[in-house]
């Protein structure tokens, strides 16, 4: 059930599937800490329809947040022509990788490619600056 | 895109042969082949009733900014720069096959429709391009190779 | 005019065929190699040269103290390489003896379990070149070779003419991509691409051997069976196929065993060989001379002459586990690449970052030296992610020192 949609400020959860993408990869071969890698990194691609339940319009920011990490990027329509609620994407990038568990049962490998979070609007906040 | 048949229907379709051609819909294939332009049709350009039709397709065949004579054009901020149309491109394998149709650097770029600068696809020598001239076929072996949608033709 | 080619460095793919204008230090223009070879060959440094506590120093300050560094630790960690030459790697295999420390490369979270699989044997594989020359069926599970790898439809797999594949792609070669999503290289695919939802590799594997061997596929996410055996009956025709397998897929698996299982009945009913596709460009060759010296392709642990081994040793379990008390880093950057919850444990251990970049790896480092750009600036030799060895000759000139150089100055002040 849609509970979130009741609330002041919609709450959604989504499974996070990393990717490359080749503009994001060059922009980071030119300037690591510019604007350009920056605005290609930290977006999530969402299904229209979550979109629309967060009440976030596309280019709008939101909050991405569980239990390792909060970060704010820019949401986006995925642009695929397939359905896909409650599955959103997001190039690898440090901002992904503020998401990711910690959790590797002693494999040495984390879940890079595996991330739930709860996505809300950001209401305005700028998207969050790569530190540390 | 549009067809032959399309440009017809706005033709004035008397057949008078004032443009050189045996009949309109000769001229409607003509113009789809880029050998003629709307302006070579005289009722159409000067009679006042064709004043619409004669804007449509001027419209059509318009020269689009960047444009190349097969309508070839290159969106460059899309382009991966994979050389998949490089490589695919039937004129680029037949001028050199050992080159770029075997996926390698160029060995012949005199005649390369298609070549790969900085990152970028360049076209050039457009005359080899199977979409040029009077034995021109609807060839897309560059676009449907491509990632993106950064080449058109128009 | 027999032109002068150079490699590219960018990826795992060493393209071998770029031309380059350019003057003594800067390239100008690129020809034939993609955006990323591209950004790669133009990529442009910093100012600074040898930083200790982000403050410039001369060249023998910034030595001394990585030495330091190094001697005072107990269990240093040496992570990275995975840009830099097979020169370089040796010399770093010998620090790591000479110090008793942990030595690891991104292989050991990427596609290491793979790539120590290809070294021993254990999965059948073959060259690019043999791909572009004989290659009738083309998988690529996992990855999207268009945006990482760029070139390697065009250059290696689909689209170009081989010795045995002459008559192109839409006669000779059918292309596949199994994936989660869309991709790039999953729209060239067309008809041919398989979407499976995420963590349904093993089952869609299950499937399709149940194909393979006539028997109904069935997966919990009631993948169409006529599809899977659709794709069953391509591979069963393949005179030589070949999967290119990314992180997509390892990721998903909980071991290798489908993966081996489903090849050894593809090369019972056809033939066909596996490729990883490996990102950086030698990480191969870390894998290769770190097997050639351990037995092992990463995770090492050295100790008074013997070697220990484990996932234990890897950099993202000796961070979390707080094992290692010190850090060279050559030609990586962890804080942005590993899952921040872990990398954060490096900000308590003094950190050496060797790179032609600064990066936040290198900004929170207690030494940094400004490297060449290695493929670029350096020359050296490479192993291409399917195991070939390949030469290459810097393109332009640097006053900035190689990784190799550094080493081997930080070994000599040790």
């Amino acid at each position: 059930m849609d509970f979130g949609s009741f609330l002041a400020a919609p709450e959604i959860k989504v499974k996070v599937i990393t990717y490359r993408d080749i503009f994001q990869d060059k922009a980071m071969l030119e300037n690591r800490f510019g604007e350009e890698y920056r605005n290609l990194s930290a977006v999530i691609k969402l299904d229209p329809a979550d979109l629309k339940q967060l009440s976030v319009k596309k280019g709008e920011t939101v909050i991405l947040k569980n239990s390792f990490g909060r970060v704010v990027v820019k949401a986006e329509e995925s642009g695929y022509e397939t359905p896909h609620k409650g599955i959103a994407y997001m190039p690898k990038s440090p901002w992904s990788n503020m998401l990711v568990s910690d959790e590797t049962g002693g494999t040495g490998v984390p879940k890079f490619k595996d991330i739930s979070v709860t996505v809300t609007s950001a209401k305005g906040e700028n998207v969050t600056e790569l530190n540390f | 895109m549009t067809n032959a048949m399309e440009l017809y229907q706005m033709l004035p379709k008397t057949n008078c042969k004032k443009c050189g051609k045996t009949s309109c819909m000769a001229f409607a294939v003509a113009l789809m082949a880029r050998e003629l332009t709307p302006e070579d049709c005289p009722p159409l350009k000067e009679e006042s009733k064709y004043k619409e039709n004669y804007e449509k397709i001027s419209e059509i065949f318009k020269p689009s900014e960047g444009a190349t004579e097969t309508g070839l054009i290159v969106h460059e901020e899309l382009c991966f720069g994979c050389g998949n149309c490089v490589v695919a491109c039937p004129p680029n394998v037949a001028n050199d096959p050992y080159g770029v149709g075997s996926g390698n650097a160029p060995k012949n770029v005199n005649k390369l429709v298609l070549t790969i600068e900085d990152g970028v696809v360049k076209a050039q020598n457009l005359e080899e391009c199977r979409r040029f001239g009077k034995n021109k076929i609807l060839c897309n072996g560059c676009i449907v190779t491509c990632p993106v949608e950064a080449i058109e033709f128009v | 005019m027999e032109k002068n080619y150079y490699v590219c460095t960018g990826c795992g793919l060493l393209c071998d065929d770029i031309e380059v204008e350019s003057e003594k230090d800067k390239v100008n223009k690129v020809y034939t190699a993609c955006r990323i070879g591209v950004a790669h060959m133009k990529e442009t440094r910093g100012e600074a040269k040898f930083l200790v506590d982000n403050k410039p120093v001369d060249e023998a300050t910034a030595i001394n103290e990585a030495a330091s560094i190094l001697k005072n630790a107990r269990n240093p960690l040496i992570f990275g390489l995975g840009t830099s030459t097979n020169e370089t790697q040796k010399i770093a295999i010998e620090l790591a003896k000479k110090i008793n420390a942990t030595l690891d490369d991104p292989s050991s979270f990427c596609l290491g379990p793979l790539a120590e699989a290809l070294i021993q044997d254990k999965l059948k594989t073959c060259t690019l070149d043999d791909v572009r020359n004989k290659a009738d069926v083309i998988i690529y599970w996992g990855t999207d070779p268009s945006d990482s790898h760029p070139r390697q439809l065009s250059k290696h797999s689909y689209f170009p003419r081989g010795s045995e594949k002459q008559r192109g792609w839409e006669e000779e070669r059918t292309a596949i991509a199994i994936d989660v999503r869309k991709s790039h290289t999953a729209k060239i695919c067309g008809n041919y691409f398989f979407q499976i939802p995420p963590k349904g590799d093993t089952e869609f594997i299950d499937a399709l051997i149940a194909g393979l061997s006539g028997k109904l596929p069935k997966t919990s996410y009631n993948y169409p069976p006529k599809k899977i055996l659709e794709l069953a009956n391509i591979l069963k025709g393949a005179k030589f196929g070949v999967i290119f397998v990314g992180r997509g897929l390892i990721y998903s698996l909980e071991n290798l065993e489908p993966l081996f299982k489903l090849m050894k009945i593809l090369n019972e009913k056809a033939n066909f060989h596996l490729i990883p596709m490996i990102g950086n460009y030698n990480t191969m060759g870390f894998n290769e001379n770190l097997f050639a010296e351990t037995g092992y392709v990463n995770s090492v642990k050295f100790e008074n002459g013997t070697v220990k081994h484990g996932p234990e040793y890897s950099i993202v379990e000796s961070l979390k586990a707080k094992t290692v008390d010190a850090a060279i880093i050559i030609g990586s950057d962890p804080l942005s690449i590993l899952p921040r919850s872990i990398a954060k444990n490096m900000l308590e251990i003094p950190v050496i970052s060797l790179d032609h970049c600064e990066t936040l790896t290198s900004k929170h480092a207690k030494v940094y030296v400004n490297t060449a750009i290695s493929g670029v600036e350096s020359g050296g030799t490479a192993i291409r992610m399917d195991g070939v060895k390949v030469n290459f000759e810097p393109v332009i000139e640097t006053n900035n020192p190689s990784d190799e150089v550094i080493l081997k100055k930080i070994m000599e002040a040790l």
